[in-house]
């Protein structure tokens, strides 16, 4: 096991201060703000999130000797693996709620088309108001997640400008997905317009960590419906990692392509 | 590309995770995971331990099955499968496991992975951000708000369609 390298005290040490960081996140606790009818909802992981990023290497001098770039590479790892009894702990939500799943399985299913809707509102601003170049295709086409990531990649390679695009996506999101979803649903909540239903499986249309923030977010706004909205987000979670991948590949990047090329025929 | 490694399913990364490592550095997780469970609800370790555990083999059995079944579902794919079929009402023991999972709050399950995140973040992913601009920032918003509100609005409308 020391071959590889994963239980040096380099690793150790970013383990012991992941537990300090997570232990004062919790103390903190969930803090709402009051903004007009809606709250903002500070939760535990945007703490966390926040501490990681002050104390990383890159930013402060403190840390830079136990956190080389090795053990943060291990890092990188460990979130794939931290997350994963999260993401245990949202199917045991799901299987409970089964009826109620089924009786909303065509708008589960529909809504999965309705991520889409990135390309209605991000394209014409990028086009039309911030004059962007053919990056626009890689950075509007999806969430730009990683299976999204990996598709341009291969389509485009990364130094394309539609890599650079989604780069560019994946990387803001990576910083501020989790609080944008902190912050969008209990304000679309607030709007009073939309099923709780139609609002908790959208939630399973990014990351984990978007998952996590925007039912956490929805079930603070409205906590008597709890488990249907966990199982609902879930479900749609789920989906989402069978279909993500292949409504970007038949659907949205063409899709995207195609407008951009009749947009600006210019830059081809 | 290797700031893309980490989070979520990578499907050409995936296949060479090391099995008995992995499963190692999942009890870490789920140790901070109890730990971080315990601060925000007063659930002490004995209490918490059957709980955890269901979520601990949920996890180790999924990355098992991604690994070895022939097609591609990312692992997050299999251990949520798991889940959720051994917690749908009438299967054996499902009862109890709904009880004890339910001592597991899942906020608490995602703090250890966003401070991971934070630390994790590359000199890369920080210049990047800081080059593509603010236009990057604003697209990006955009982008999850209209992924965000899309769904919301296609799934509302099927909802008051089909009840």
């Amino acid at each position: 096991m020391p071959k590889s390298g994963v239980f040096g005290p380099g690793q150790l040490a970013l383990h012991g201060l992941v537990l300090a960081i997570v232990i004062i996140a919790e103390i903190i606790g969930i803090i709402r703000i009051p903004i007009g009818i809606a709250a903002i909802v500070l939760l535990p992981m945007l703490y966390a999130f926040a501490a990681g990023i002050v104390l990383n290497p890159n930013i402060t001098r403190i840390t830079s000797s136990v956190l080389t770039p090795n053990v943060q590479k291990f890092a990188g790892t460990m979130i794939t693996i931290a997350i994963t009894p999260f993401v245990a702990k949202f199917g045991t939500t799901v299987g409970p709620q089964i009826e109620a799943i089924i009786d909303a399985g065509p708008a589960l299913i529909l809504q999965e088309i309705g991520n889409l809707g990135t390309v209605l509102i991000a394209f014409p601003i990028a086009v039309y108001v911030l004059r962007m170049g053919r990056e626009t295709v890689g950075a509007v086409y999806s969430i730009d997640r990683e299976p999204n990531l990996a598709l341009v990649a291969e389509k485009y390679g990364l130094d394309s400008p539609e890599g650079a695009g989604v780069m560019g996506v994946y990387a803001t999101g990576t910083l501020i997905g989790t609080f944008v979803f902190a912050v969008i649903p209990v304000l679309i909540h607030a709007l009073g317009l939309f099923d709780i239903r139609a609002l908790a499986m959208s939630c399973g249309v990014g990351s984990g960590s978007m998952l996590a923030a925007c039912t956490g977010a929805l079930v603070t706004a409205e906590p008597e419906n709890k488990d249907l909205i966990l199982g609902l987000a879930g479900a749609s979670n789920v989906l989402t990692y069978a279909t993500g991948l292949y409504v970007g590949m038949f659907l949205a990047l063409p899709l995207t392509q195609w407008l951009f090329r009749k947009a600006r025929p210019d830059l081809y | 590309m290797q700031n893309t490694e980490h989070m979520n399913a990578d499907a050409k990364n995936e296949p060479k995770v090391r099995v008995g490592e992995t499963a190692l550095l999942l009890l870490i997780a789920c140790i901070i995971g109890g730990v971080a469970n315990y601060v925000s609800t007063g659930v002490g370790a004995a209490e918490a331990l059957p709980g955890m555990a269901i979520l601990y083999a949920c996890s180790v059995i999924g990355l098992i099955l991604a690994r070895f079944v022939p097609f591609y579902l990312p692992s997050v794919g299999w251990v949520s499968l798991i889940a959720i079929a051994i917690t749908i009402p009438g299967v054996p023991g499902s009862e109890w496991v709904v009880e004890q999972v339910g001592k597991i709050n899942f906020l608490a399950l995602a703090t250890p992975a966003l401070a991971y995140g934070g630390l994790a973040l590359s000199a890369k992913e920080f210049a990047i951000a800081r080059t593509s601009g603010w236009k990057i920032v604003i697209i990006a918003i955009c982008v999850m708000l209209g992924t965000y509100l899309g769904s919301a609005v296609i799934a509302d409308l099927t909802l008051r369609v089909l009840g």
